[in-house]
């Protein structure tokens, strides 16, 4: 039953609860996190036979306040990008009312912005990422799809928050998502950056420019500034995704779960054997990248972390002359769903790694930025931390649009 | 020509830590294969590591007492190699920014000399599981025991500050009462809670040049790894004068042979920063704060000792290198016993006493309350010190007290001059020849004729008394 769609389906999740924050919600999760009992196999052979022994952090949130979880829907292999990922389907078929998706490259805001529903990753270190089965442990964050932003709000209001378990989160300053709202947001400044303008087509300018006419006539300005070291972001990410991605891959050794191949000899022989019957081309050819980073050219992987640095000071700078950055999610011409190499990746991922690589919150909001029937979603992105003036502007947006229908 | 060795030490020393380094996990790896394993530390998908602040402070401590600075920023990397004894694959360790760094320690040198020898850094880093190597029929198989996987460590690295055996073993010693002083780790290389790797290079007598080293593991003991780098100084030192290169390798010592011989070498991976264990930052407060929880080390305490009980260096320093001796050894002397009887009884009796019954000091039914009260009747005469001897290897036995003991067996010692009198008399008449010759001079005579009083009175009679009464019999001088 709906096997194209589900990598999991969960026996049990008809019984409403009427008590808790997100009584009722259907929520669909991925086969990356971590549900008692059930197959965790993360989209990758590495992991077959996988069933979690515990419930992921967030997930025991969900369940707290009422969440009905759906099932797990298929995913690309260790959640690299959105190829064979069927949450728009779970949607279509109007099985679900949000889901929830570990973004590392912008996978949650792509898959929604594609079904045109609201997206949000939040702010680096806000969620808890213990039960996570990530890649790029310093980029990812759990991420909401939902039907609408106002049914975002109280799923992060659920499942962020201090984890004691998870040591590398922050432990204060921490946003109140309670508190985002559609009140008073007309002093928030807007800003586009030139440069990325620059890298669109004609048409997506023309949809992106149409969007930002949408937002100046909620009464909210935009300023045009420039970001000269903007392209910068997409090779930061990989060049430490993928440095990161080889390390975190380095656990699926068949040793302890996961598939085996037969007939090897020695033990590195079993590695090599059931790493490469594991692993998928575009995976490998990931990890191989960030193994070359490693082993070959540490300098490379050094010098893409200072660039990191830089990158988060100049955006800190640019997010004290605004207060929300907005771009496009999506490239018109570079899809990702269909992305098979790991330059196709970057090619369609390449406005929303911003965020990833600076750990800054960033919506999508559908019906925005359209061409034809294509939706390419609304990016909107704020500074770290600014959570809640970030989901207020969604919240307030989405209304306005909701009022022209 | 003459050769100088360049020696540095890389040692790695087991922290005493209740449990592992990224969980809670009991740090017990002798237990049942697998039964303290978690998913962190079997490293399942999901788990996150939660450094332990009890292995932290462990870890400071180590530091400190080798005189270390600690770092006010430190961080994890990670060490990346492929092997079936590391989970995650790779090693938490911390490979750029090291908890501290600039430490020393001073040793005796071989001219008598006290040297300084520099620590270059210390880090911590977590072990690796232990693998087992079995036969099922034909087929060879290997097994995982993760007991030991995620426990905690520090690795002590050291400039390249010693010349000889002598200066490795030296400072071996000297780190592992340093740190024993801390109770921060047990140090035992025979039972493999402190490691010790050799590097060593042979250059031309004062030149300065870096030459090409050799590093030697696998040694068992503090007196293994004088032996293995003498060998290696021998074996490097023929090649040279063979005119022959010196190749950097590893090498294994072998106990059984007095050898080292090549092994594979270990493939060596990158560290990266490892992206989700915070960086540890130290305040000054917090620094401040170890460091006053740090005890007396023994430098300090042995100059106090020759201070304050004026014990001679060589009796201060030997009451001062553990600990567990040296608080035994003044709770002796608050029980008014003198600091000199003290020291010799607890260097000639008390401690070859433990070794015979494999007991620790700190753990022995031989209190020090119960040793003064023996002390204090030999300083009264009531008992010899042979009888003593007997008295205190009773009290390993029995909680009895060392008066009751003496009660029981009636080995008080006889002191009444007319008893010893009358115990004299008959042994003169019996060693007639003897008395003459004492009488002639023969001084040596006196101690024969003591030993026979105190035979026949059965070991009671107090030698000294009986010196006293046969000066005065035969009208000697004492």
């Amino acid at each position: 039953m709906n096997n194209d769609i589900y990598a999991f389906r969960n026996p049990d999740s008809g019984s409403p609860s009427d008590s808790g924050l997100l009584a009722g919600i259907r929520m669909v999760l991925q086969p990356n996190m971590s549900v008692h009992r059930w197959p965790t196999t993360a989209g990758t052979r590495a992991l077959e036979g996988y069933r979690a022994l515990e419930d992921a952090t967030v997930v025991k949130r969900l369940k707290a306040s009422g969440a009905l979880l759906v099932g797990t829907t298929r995913m690309s292999e260790l959640g690299f990008g959105i190829t064979g990922d069927t949450i728009q389907q779970a949607f279509a078929a109007g099985h679900c009312d949000a889901a929830l998706v570990l973004d590392m490259l912008g996978e949650g805001r792509h898959s929604a912005a594609k079904a045109g529903l609201f997206g949000y990753k939040p702010s680096y270190g806000i969620c808890s990422r213990l039960g996570l089965i990530g890649l790029i442990p310093s980029m990812e964050s759990i991420s909401v799809i939902a039907s609408s932003a106002h049914l975002a709000v109280p799923i992060m209001d659920t499942v962020a928050g201090v984890d004691s378990q998870d040591f590398s989160m922050l432990w204060e300053n921490l946003p109140d998502f309670g508190r985002a709202s559609t009140s008073s947001i007309a002093s928030t400044r807007i800003g586009v950056i030139k440069e990325q303008i620059d890298e669109l087509d004609q048409e997506e300018k023309e949809a992106f420019q149409a969007a930002l006419l949408t937002l100046n006539s909620t009464g909210l300005s935009t300023t045009e500034l420039s970001f000269p070291d903007w392209p910068l972001f997409r090779i930061v990410h990989q060049v430490v995704g993928s440095t990161e991605a080889s390390s975190s891959a380095g656990k699926y050794d068949s040793v302890r779960y996961g598939h085996r191949a037969s007939g090897a000899d020695t033990w590195n022989d079993m590695y090599i054997k059931s790493r490469a019957e594991s692993f998928g081309r575009l995976i490998k050819a990931y990890l191989f990248q960030g193994a070359y980073f490693q082993f070959k050219n540490y300098p490379a992987f050094e010098e893409a972390c200072r660039s990191r640095q830089v990158l988060v000071q100049q955006s800190k700078d640019l997010f004290d002359r605004v207060d929300i950055l907005a771009l496009p999610t999506c490239r018109a011409r570079y899809d990702a769903a269909h992305a098979a190499t790991i330059a196709d990746v970057y090619n369609a991922f390449s406005l929303t790694v911003m965020a990833n690589v600076i750990g800054a919150p960033s919506a999508t909001l559908p019906h925005l930025v359209t061409i034809g029937d294509t939706e390419l979603g609304l990016q909107l992105i704020s500074r770290h931390l600014d959570d809640v003036r970030l989901l207020s502007v969604a919240l307030q947006v989405s209304e306005l649009q909701q009022r022209d229908y | 020509m003459p050769y100088e060795a360049v020696i540095g030490l890389e040692i790695h020393v087991q922290l005493n830590c209740a449990t592992k380094m990224f969980c809670s996990c009991a740090n017990r790896p002798g237990d049942k294969p697998n039964s303290n394993i978690c998913p962190i530390c079997i490293w399942l998908p999901g788990a996150i590591p939660q450094f332990s602040q009890d292995a932290l402070e462990h870890a400071a401590a180590v530091c400190l007492a080798l005189n270390c600075e600690l770092q006010q920023e430190s961080a994890f990397d990670q060490k990346v190699y492929y092997y079936p004894d590391l989970p995650k694959g790779f090693q938490l360790s911390q490979h750029h920014r090291p908890l501290s760094r600039h430490g020393w320690l001073d040793i005796m040198g071989e001219d008598g000399n006290s040297r300084r020898l520099r620590i270059r850094h210390i880090h911590m880093e977590e072990d690796v599981a232990k693998l087992v190597h079995e036969t099922e029929g034909q087929t060879r198989i290997s097994l995982v025991d993760f007991n030991r996987a995620g426990t905690p460590l520090v690795e002590i690295v050291t400039e390249p500050d010693m010349r000889s055996p002598h200066d490795a073993m030296a400072f071996l010693r000297t780190l592992r009462t340093q740190i024993r002083y801390v109770g921060a780790a047990e140090c035992s290389m025979e039972s493999g809670t402190m490691r010790c790797d050799a590097n060593i290079s042979l250059r031309p007598l004062g030149s300065q040049e870096l030459t090409t080293k050799v590093e030697v593991k696998n040694m068992n003991s503090i007196k293994a790894v004088g032996s293995a780098i003498a060998y290696e100084i021998e074996r490097q030192t023929m090649l040279l004068d063979e005119g022959k290169p010196v190749i950097m390798h590893t090498r294994l010592w072998d106990p059984e042979k007095n050898s080292t011989s090549p092994m594979r070498a270990k493939f060596s991976g990158p560290c990266v920063p490892d992206p989700t264990v915070p960086r540890i930052v130290l305040s000054e407060e917090w620094i401040s704060r170890m460091r006053s929880r740090l005890p007396e080390m023994p430098a300090q305490k042995q100059s106090r000792f020759i201070q304050e009980y004026h014990l001679s260096d060589e009796e201060a320093g030997l009451m001062s290198a553990d600990r567990d001796v040296a608080d035994y050894f003044e709770a002796l002397v608050r029980e008014n016993v003198s600091s000199r009887i003290a020291s010799q009884w607890i260097l000639t009796r008390l401690l070859p006493a433990l070794r015979e019954r494999q007991q620790e000091i700190s753990e022995t039914m031989v209190t020090p309350q119960r040793t003064a009260a023996l002390l204090a009747m030999i300083e009264r005469e009531e008992i010899n010190v042979k009888a003593a001897r007997e008295i205190f290897a009773d009290m390993f036995e029995t909680e009895k007290s060392p008066a009751e003991i003496v009660k029981e067996k009636g080995i008080k010692q006889i002191g009444d001059a007319d008893e010893l009198d009358t115990i004299l008399d008959t042994i003169l008449a019996d060693n007639a020849d003897a008395v003459t010759s004492l009488r002639r001079g023969n001084k040596k005579v006196a101690g024969f004729l003591i030993g026979q009083a105190m035979k026949a009175s059965a070991g009671k009679a107090n030698p000294k008394i009986l010196a006293t009464l046969l000066s005065r019999k035969l009208g000697l001088e004492c």
